[in-house]
């Protein structure tokens, strides 16, 4: 397990929705990254997803995107879901007030919420 | 012609070198050859040249008769030899052999005429006896001399016939001579037009150091008026008009330039040369390129120097590597005055022979950098500096450039405008002592801003004249080390404000709460004093205390900014409310109004006691749990809940825990959790092992330093703060605030 901060992204569509997945870490170095993949993807769907099943290390930069992109979302009327995948990253929802069947994780289509997000 | 002495025919013969030494245009050759024959040998005589292609090409003729001589030689000169005549020139030419003819008959005459016409041309010659000799010279046979004898009444014998070969032989020489050195000078002509034409420059040099040669191109590339006057000049008159250096600024010799190295026999590498004319001050780089021309006997004959102009090229590739290296230079480092320094020396003698540079500083400028190729100079400028620090207010020279923005470019300074130019008499004395030739001064200015200050450059040693080329370099010079100095600048403030700022966000000394004792741990991020979002606080409010613990989304000034906010807010707050959730709720409303999305995480602990007990109400938002230790064994307390900033109304609860004698509470930001070891994350759990058996807070802290240390695998990547709250019965109150690796602070517990 590296712990320097790597990130892969990836973008496709699923459907009616964007499904940016991303892998690595989510940290001061790395979210800017995230936040500019996800910029892009929201103009063209109706439900943005962001898949974190392959995210090993997320901080509360990570948080501040989701919570941003979440506020964004019920202001702008697309579906924001996201899919927190590993328990480091659930317990991160969880301290920041995101429990596990917060309304956040719904409606993830359904591959998504198969894999081992769900 | 037995009759004719000996001594004749030996001065005809010596007479005959002579002309064939002598290289002479072929007409004049043949005319001279002719006239030591007729009358000497012949009273008729013609002389032919054989072309290459075999071509006969008669060059002259000579009759020595008493009437109609110029009428007959005229006849002569036009007449073609009819080309297959069995007797003389022809066939003698064919033959390569010579030929006789004693007695030269009609028949013979019908033989050798073409027409009616030239028969009676030959009769005209009354042509007696005849010799008719090929010339040969280097193999091949190269003319023909017809001789013959009538109206003197001689006749020539084989005697006369062996003369005229040898006679022969000479003239041979001497037309051979004559029609290479012709060839030689038809082949010189071609490769001077070629030459000339050529863009290169071209100049030939003997052996003996005279120009011989120049080309136009040369000549414009020398700044002389023109080829002739290069070719009058000496090399060493050449030399004495410009200022000539290598790569390194080393000043160059005649004797160092490639063509005197070929003229010693010496290796000639191709040599690069920064040539400065002297009248002009135009700088020109130039490749020296030099080929020694051997003759036959291996002796030094001419040395060819082709010379390029790679000034362009060169000025490029120089503004290129300056600016990079200037760019290295400036970002290598944020202590701007000694970059600018380094910058000044970049310049120096690369592109002037002296550069300062002068940084406004309210309406002082003072000189922050100055380089120079003479050292002592540079002290020189300095001590006058000192003694005359520049003013905004100065009408002329940096002053007036950062007061305009407008570059300025002086490429000839004349001791009128240096009047004008400088101030005083002794800045003039200045000047004069500096020998400055040209001056650039380009303000140090970001596009559309006001000049931060001004780059001087000037000439002065090298004599060089500074041109609109050098003054873009400089302008664009000026341009990036304004953007550098800003960036340092900004990066300046920047750490003070981190410094200033991370003084306000922790208190100096955790103040005493009677009943508990507290310690605590602030690591900084990284080397940067960039601020980081973590705060703690502790403070008295209406029937107890508050300690909190923050943690702001994000690092740099704006973090920084929220920070500080978020700790006065719920100060503030706290004081006035003394409830944790409604300061809470207070500094969420506070980051709700900011226009960006401000996040911060939270625990905050109110101590209260009643009666004898000590109660705790722990309050979570966005924050992972405290740990409650409590004899030796510790559990996370709290309930999550988000962050203040994110919404309205965030649900927060209070957890209440009564805090027994020696129980601590340790609250800490994400930072001690997220240490990154080698294999993982701090985590939770090792956390809480590491809590337990602690025996009180200055000792929980102090494991948790520990732990971090031994754990933490490469640079800290955010802030950590921890402080640990200890009930202590009633005895006396005791608090520690413990930094970075001073846990010898930690009073035993």
């Amino acid at each position: 397990m590296g712990l320097s901060s790597h990130l892969t992204l990836d973008t496709r569509r699923s459907g009616e929705a964007a499904v940016v997945s991303v892998g690595g870490d989510i940290d001061l170095t790395t979210f800017g990254a995230v936040e500019s993949t996800l910029d892009a993807a929201r103009g063209q769907c109706t439900v943005l997803v962001l898949d974190l099943r392959a995210v090993g290390f997320m901080d509360t930069s990570g948080l501040r995107l989701v919570i941003s992109h979440q506020q964004r979302a019920e202001a702008s009327g697309y579906r924001f879901v996201v899919v927190p995948g590993s328990d480091r990253v659930r317990r991160l929802f969880e301290i920041a007030g995101f429990p596990d069947g917060h309304p956040l994780f719904a409606g993830a289509p359904p591959e998504l919420a198969g894999g081992d997000g769900g | 012609m037995n009759t004719r002495p000996e001594g004749d025919r030996f001065e005809l013969l010596a007479a005959a070198n002579e002309v064939a030494d002598s290289t002479l245009l072929l007409a004049n050759t043949a005319a001279r050859l002719l006239g030591l024959v007729v009358p000497a040998f012949a009273d008729i005589a013609t002389l032919d040249s054989i072309s290459p292609g075999g071509e006969l090409h008669r060059l002259g003729s000579r009759v020595d008769a008493p009437r109609g001589r110029e009428e007959l030689e005229a006849a002569l000169l036009r007449r073609h030899p009819l080309p297959d005549a069995p007797v003389g020139l022809p066939r003698a030419i064919v033959s390569s052999e010579s030929q006789l003819l004693a007695r030269v008959t009609d028949a013979d005459l019908h033989a050798i005429a073409s027409s009616d016409e030239d028969f009676e041309l030959l009769r005209a010659l009354e042509l007696r006896s005849a010799l008719f000799i090929p010339l040969r010279a280097r193999g091949r046979t190269v003319g023909a001399l017809a001789l013959g004898v009538g109206t003197s009444g001689r006749s020539y014998d084989e005697d006369d016939l062996r003369f005229a070969e040898v006679l022969s032989g000479r003239i041979a020489l001497a037309l051979d001579n004559t029609t290479l050195s012709q060839t030689v000078t038809g082949l010189e002509r071609r490769l001077e037009a070629t030459l000339t034409n050529l863009a290169e420059a071209v100049l030939v040099r003997e052996a003996g150091g005279q120009i011989v040669f120049a080309n136009s191109a040369a000549a414009r590339l020398l700044n002389i008026d023109s080829a002739h006057d290069v070719t009058e000049a000496s090399p060493q008159q050449l030399m004495n008009l410009y200022d000539v250096f290598d790569e390194d600024g080393r000043r160059l010799e005649l004797a160092d330039l490639p063509s005197s190295r070929a003229g010693r026999g010496e290796d000639a590498a191709p040599l690069l040369v920064r040539n400065i004319i002297r009248a002009t001050g135009e700088e020109r780089w130039l490749l020296h390129k030099a080929t020694p021309v051997f003759d036959p006997d291996g002796s030094l004959s001419l040395i060819v120097s082709v010379i390029e102009d790679l000034t362009e090229v060169k000025r490029a590739e120089l503004a290129q590597r300056l600016l990079a290296e200037a760019g290295q230079e400036l970002s290598s480092s944020l202590d701007y005055g000694h970059t600018l320094q380094r910058v000044a020396e970049l310049t120096v003698p690369r592109l002037a022979d002296w550069c300062a540079i002068a940084m406004r500083d309210g309406d002082l400028l003072p000189q922050v950098a100055v380089a120079h190729v003479d050292i002592g100079k540079v002290a020189r400028v300095r001590d006058f500096e000192a003694r005359h620090p520049a003013h905004l207010s100065d009408p002329t020279g940096a002053a007036e450039v950062i007061r305009s923005g407008e570059a300025l470019l002086v490429p000839e300074i004349v001791a009128e405008v240096l009047a004008d130019v400088a101030l005083t008499e002794e800045e003039f004395e200045l000047a004069r002592e500096l020998e400055l030739r040209s001056v650039i001064i380009v303000p140090l200015a970001i596009a559309d801003q006001a000049p931060i200050g001004a780059l001087s450059l000037a000439t002065a040693e090298s004599g060089r004249r500074l041109d609109e080329t050098d003054l873009a370099l400089a302008s664009e010079l000026g341009r990036r080390a304004a953007i550098a100095v800003e960036n340092a600048r900004l990066y300046g403030e920047l750490s003070e404000i981190a410094t200033t700022l991370q003084r306000s966000l922790l208190p100096p000394d955790l103040p005493a709460m009677p009943g508990f004792r507290t310690a605590s741990l602030y690591r900084a991020a990284g080397e940067q004093n960039e601020v980081g979002g973590d705060f703690y606080d502790v403070f008295e409010v209406l029937g107890g205390w508050m300690v909190v613990v923050g943690d702001v989304a994000g690092r740099g000034a704006e973090a920084a900014a929220l920070t500080s906010l978020s700790r006065y807010t719920f100060r503030t707050a706290g004081k006035l409310l003394g409830d944790p959730i409604a300061a809470l709720e207070q500094l969420n409303t506070a980051l709700r109004e900011s226009p960006a999305l401000s996040l911060v995480s939270v625990c905050c602990v109110r101590l209260r006691t009643v009666d004898a007990d000590a109660y705790a109400d722990l309050v979570l938002a966005g924050h992972p749990p405290a740990y409650h230790v409590r004899r030796g064994s510790s559990r996370p307390v709290g309930v999550f809940a988000p962050f203040l900033g994110a919404y309205e109304h965030g649900g927060w609860e209070a957890t209440t825990i009564k805090l027994d004698p020696g129980d601590q509470l340790i609250l800490y930001t994400d930072g001690v959790i997220d240490t990154v070891g080698v294999e993982e994350r701090f985590g939770e759990e090792r956390l809480a092992r590491t809590l337990s058996g602690a025996t009180g807070a200055p000792d929980a802290v102090r494991r948790i330093e520990q732990a971090l240390v031994e754990f933490a695998h490469g640079s800290q990547v955010d802030d950590t703060a921890v402080i640990a709250v200890e009930r202590t019965s009633r005895g006396p109150v005791e608090t520690n605030a413990l930094g970075l690796g001073d846990a010898a602070r930690v009073a035993p517990n």
